[in-house]
């Protein structure tokens, strides 16, 4: 990733940000998902329970790794399952290779999982001759439009309808100018059939993986997992080793907060287990580090790994909703994608498109403390003296001028004034990026220190 | 090494203390499980048939039949007009696939299905529409009690059936019918 500062997360947010009313629109859609899923978190007395139990059993699991991926490991291959073990991505995308390349597979269909685009793995595969098909709806929607996703869950959230109704007139051969997300969707299904029923393979994400069943569990609304999985004899699934969970009961808890966090849906339309291959196809499990053991040698970044990937962390995010997905540098935008992704980020503006609010804390169904962690990035990024643009060099004397008294009252003196006798046009060169779209506030007659001297002092 | 040991290697340096499991008991919801049940399906879109059971169900099959849709049953008791194919691929012109589920969740309108009843795996999902049967007694409260009740042999694949397939992918719109069934009749028995 080049470092020039056309890659920092202001820059990308300007350019999204030069369509006001896209702006809205994103912020508004997004911020529909953060109402609904209110109501259905609401709507379940034992809410903040199940964050609790989820948050204190994913710890509980980090902290027992090993054994419950060796378990985990032993019980697939009593059900047949063959495991694999990945420390990287690349190793990663070999072993999928090697498993495709035995089967003579030319063509993949494959359903949502983050993991395989934070391994790159589309590319990697089409390189090799192999045909791979996203079978998601938004994600089949952006690999013709040849782009990455914009969000975890919603992927192509940043496309208008009359946008996909173009796209699809060009791949698909639908009516020109035909925009309707019924007849659009109706389209993609009788496309993706016939992918799905000419396939070699399929492959999976997990959401969940059981120690002591050795199966894993995928969710979908559209039953694009299933329709791929169960109709060719090559199954695989790919899964970070954060995806493991001890039991049945573990799984009930999280299946319970997943979609209501999601969409505001009581559970996704599919919830499905595989302990085992259909009769005489085969089936691989892929476990993959990626980073995921690093991050979990320092105590504040560990935590992010309980993430279960609700997207709720997104929706709620006012910069994430008027910055756009692909302002973060990293395939996974939003808070946890700041949390996952900021060490990877050469700019080092990433850890900034925050403000603190904690709403995604808030929300998180697993409790992952996000705003402590981008906050922990902000002190490695200045201890490791990766300051981004800008903040390195002034924020320095920030702290020299804050330390002074009189220079801080004097000047603060002097911007009161100013603020009461000056045109706003004339100062807001002076607030620089931070005026760029807020007011000027209103100057209070006196200074906190004059009045808490009068009031109380 | 290999990347498993490798991997093991590393998890010996997690920094956070090890945590117990945490043990929990959740009170379930049990006035009105088929009440309960019948809301929840509503909410993801799909409809409960209480009254009439298997009666009911073998005669909107039989009209379904008449009117020249492909029906298999894997339901005792319900006739429909194609048997299980020899691969999974020659479903593909199923109209209505009939289907027993073993457990059904009040709190979000579920229903657990089991392959051992699907002939092949792929049935509930390739089917145009699903009707799906279950016993009133098998209703459970939530997720917790369900997870204590659910089958899953070793070899076994089952799934949460919530609805009709559905997505909102084009600007937020939720459109029902995306890959799987376009719609779903639970029959209560
Ligand atoms: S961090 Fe929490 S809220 Fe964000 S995607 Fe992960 S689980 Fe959901």
């Amino acid at each position: 990733m080049s470092t020039s500062t056309s890659n920092v997360h202001a820059h990308k947010a300007e350019i999204f940000c030069r369509d006001e009313s896209r702006v809205d629109w994103h912020s508004k859609a997004l911020w529909a998902l953060r109402e609904k899923r209110d109501r259905a978190a609401g709507s379940i007395p034992e809410w903040e329970q199940l964050r609790q139990i989820g948050s204190e059993m994913k710890l509980h699991t980090l902290t027992h790794l090993a054994e419950y991926l060796e378990e985990f490991e032993q019980n697939c291959i009593k059900n047949d399952i063959k495991v694999h073990w990945a420390k990287d991505g690349a190793e990663h995308n070999r072993i999928v290779h090697e498993i495709l390349a035995k089967h003579q597979v030319k063509k993949i269909v494959k359903s949502k999982s983050m993991l395989t685009e934070e391994c790159h793995m589309n590319p990697y595969l089409e390189e090799r001759g192999i045909e791979v098909i996203d079978t998601d709806l938004g994600e089949r929607i952006i690999q013709l439009a040849k782009m990455p996703p914009s969000h975890i869950v919603v992927p192509a959230i940043h496309m208008k309808k009359e946008e996909v109704g173009d796209l699809f007139h060009q791949k698909l051969g639908t009516d020109a100018g035909a925009s309707d997300p019924l007849y659009l969707t109706r389209a993609a299904r009788r496309h993706l059939r016939e992918q799905f029923l000419s396939a070699d393979a399929a492959m999976t994400g997990v959401n969940m993986a059981i120690a002591d069943k050795g199966a894993v569990v995928v969710c979908t609304n559209e039953g694009n997992a299933d329709m791929g999985a169960n109709l060719p004899k090559l199954q695989l699934h790919s899964m970070g080793i954060d995806k493991v969970v001890p039991d049945l009961d573990s799984a009930a808890v999280l299946l319970r907060t997943l979609a209501r966090n999601a969409t505001g849906q009581p559970i996704t339309t599919y919830s499905s287990f595989y302990r085992g291959p259909q009769d005489g196809g085969e089936m691989h499990v892929i476990i993959v580090d990626n980073g995921r053991t690093d991050m979990l040698k320092d105590k504040i970044l560990a935590e992010s790994l309980k993430c279960i990937r609700c997207g709720g962390c997104l929706n709620t995010c006012p910069v994430y909703r008027r910055s756009g997905g692909y302002s973060y540098n990293y395939t996974i935008p939003g808070p946890i994608g700041i949390a996952v992704g900021a060490q990877h980020d050469d700019t080092n503006s990433i850890a900034w498109a925050c403000t603190l609010c904690g709403s995604c804390s808030y929300v998180c169904p697993t409790k992952v403390p996000l705003d402590k962690i981008i906050h922990h990035h902000r002190r490695l990024k200045a201890e490791a003296g990766k300051l981004p643009y800008g903040k390195s060099s002034y924020m320095p004397l920030v702290g020299k001028f804050m330390a002074s008294e009189t220079a801080l009252n004097c000047s603060m003196a002097m911007a009161r004034t100013a603020l009461k006798i000056l045109p706003g046009s004339l100062l807001k060169p002076f607030s620089g990026a931070w005026g760029k779209y807020r007011e000027l506030p209103v100057a209070p007659n006196s200074s906190f220190e004059a009045w808490f001297k009068k009031n109380r002092g | 090494m290999s990347s498993k040991l490798e991997i093991f290697n590393a998890l010996k340096s997690v920094a956070i203390t090890p945590q117990p499991m945490p043990c929990f008991n959740i009170a379930p919801r049990i006035d009105d499980l088929v009440g309960q049940f019948e809301a929840s399906l509503t909410t993801v879109a799909g409809t409960l048939h209480r009254d009439g059971g298997l009666t009911n169900l073998q005669a909107t099959v039989d009209e379904h039949i008449a009117q020249g849709m492909q029906v298999i049953s894997m339901v005792d008791g319900i006739k429909g007009n194609r048997e299980v194919t020899a691969t999974a691929h020659e479903l593909r012109d199923i109209d209505y696939a009939v289907i027993p589920g073993d457990v059904g969740v009040a709190e979000n309108g579920a229903i657990w299905v089991n392959n051992k009843n699907l002939g092949h795996r792929v049935t509930p999902f390739i089917c145009e529409n699903l009707l799906l049967v279950i016993e009133a007694k098998s209703i459970v409260a939530n997720m917790h009690q369900a997870a204590n009740l659910i089958t899953l042999a070793s070899g076994e694949f089952g799934t949460y059936i919530a609805g009709p397939s559905k997505t909102a992918d084009i600007e937020q719109a939720l459109v029902v019918g995306a890959h799987g069934a376009c719609s779903l009749n639970v029959y209560l028995t």
